[in-house]
């Protein structure tokens, strides 16, 4: 799908401080100086063409009172979608990514507390056979950007 | 933080995608039996007290131009990771970084996520990096395969008293 200026112009406002009012998509326009139908219009588009994934709110984890964490494991190749099946089936995996690496499979977990995270990856080797599994929760963040600006 | 009830059930309802319609927030206060004067209040008040890493919209990085992307695990002298860290994070092209304690046979403990148009410019950056900061061991896990990427439901609308 192509997108013109204007398509950029709103997507790169809306992604972060998205309006908290009765007429969100009337408060864009106005910022952006379209009107509010033009605005449904584009936004529509770009959620079915895909870019636009979802508009909504993200939490930080520890914010909201859960404990959060990145797994890698080592996966033989041949056994990395039944893997997959079985680590996906778990709310708390949000992203799961398989990478060039001898730990080539790479997924976040987020679960109510620490030793909950802990009992399921251990539930996990237990389903699986794989055993090298890393859990490697942040101690420390110093960047989190989750914007793109679209030129 | 405690949350009220109310809170978690206008958090279930914003933790999935926000309808695109006139008058979205009393769609969802709808679904929760609430008003949208009160789902408002609420929702600003989760807002001010800085609830939210971000609120909107989430694209899908495939499709805005970056195809490339690499976690980068760095190992850094733990006395510099506090600096290393701050420089890293100062790059552009860098989205995410974070310090996570090494594991056994696993000695790196600084991580950056990497996004670029092109395997090569992704390398290019984790070279420059590699110069600004001085840490030379580290490893470039391209990602190959997407197998699950979602949001978080922390408190599904079944699991909140008082949700319908």
């Amino acid at each position: 799908m192509s997108i013109d200026d204007r398509d950029k112009q709103i997507i790169n406002h809306i992604q972060s401080d998205f309006p908290i009012c009765q007429r969100p998509y009337a408060a864009i326009g106005e910022a952006l100086s379209m009107d509010e139908q033009e605005i449904i219009a584009r936004i529509t588009k770009l959620k079915e063409s895909g870019l636009i994934r979802r508009i909504g709110g993200n939490f930080g984890p520890e914010k909201v009172g859960f404990s959060s964490t990145l797994c890698g494991a080592c996966v033989p190749t041949n056994q990395i979608d039944a893997f997959a099946e079985v680590v996906n089936s778990y709310k708390g995996v949000t992203h799961n990514y398989t990478r060039e690496d001898e730990i080539n499979v790479w997924f976040t977990f987020i679960e109510s507390s620490v030793e909950k995270i802990e009992a399921n990856l251990a539930e996990i080797t237990e389903r699986t056979g794989v055993t090298r599994i890393y859990n490697l929760p942040a101690t420390h963040i110093f960047k989190i950007r989750a914007e793109f600006t679209v030129k | 933080m405690q949350l009220t009830d109310q809170e978690k059930r206008v958090i279930s309802a914003i933790q999935g995608d926000i309808p695109v319609c006139e008058r979205p927030y009393r769609v969802l206060a709808k679904r929760l039996g609430m008003t949208e004067e009160v789902f408002l209040s609420v929702l600003t008040g989760l807002d001010d007290k800085g609830m939210f890493r971000r609120f909107g919209a989430t694209l899908r990085h495939q499709k805005s131009g970056f195809t490339a992307n690499a976690m980068v695990a760095w190992q850094v002298a733990e006395a510099r990771s506090e600096e290393v860290g701050g420089l890293m994070a100062s790059f552009n092209e860098v989205s995410h970084c974070y310090r996570r304690d090494p594991a056994e046979e696993w000695p790196y403990n600084l991580y950056t996520m990497v996004h670029a148009t092109s395997r090569e410019t992704c390398l290019e950056t984790a070279r420059r990096i590699s110069e600004k900061t001085g840490v030379t061991v580290y490893r470039v896990l391209f990602s190959k395969r997407e197998l699950k990427k979602t949001s978080m439901s922390y408190f599904s609308q079944a699991e909140v008293p008082g949700a319908v």
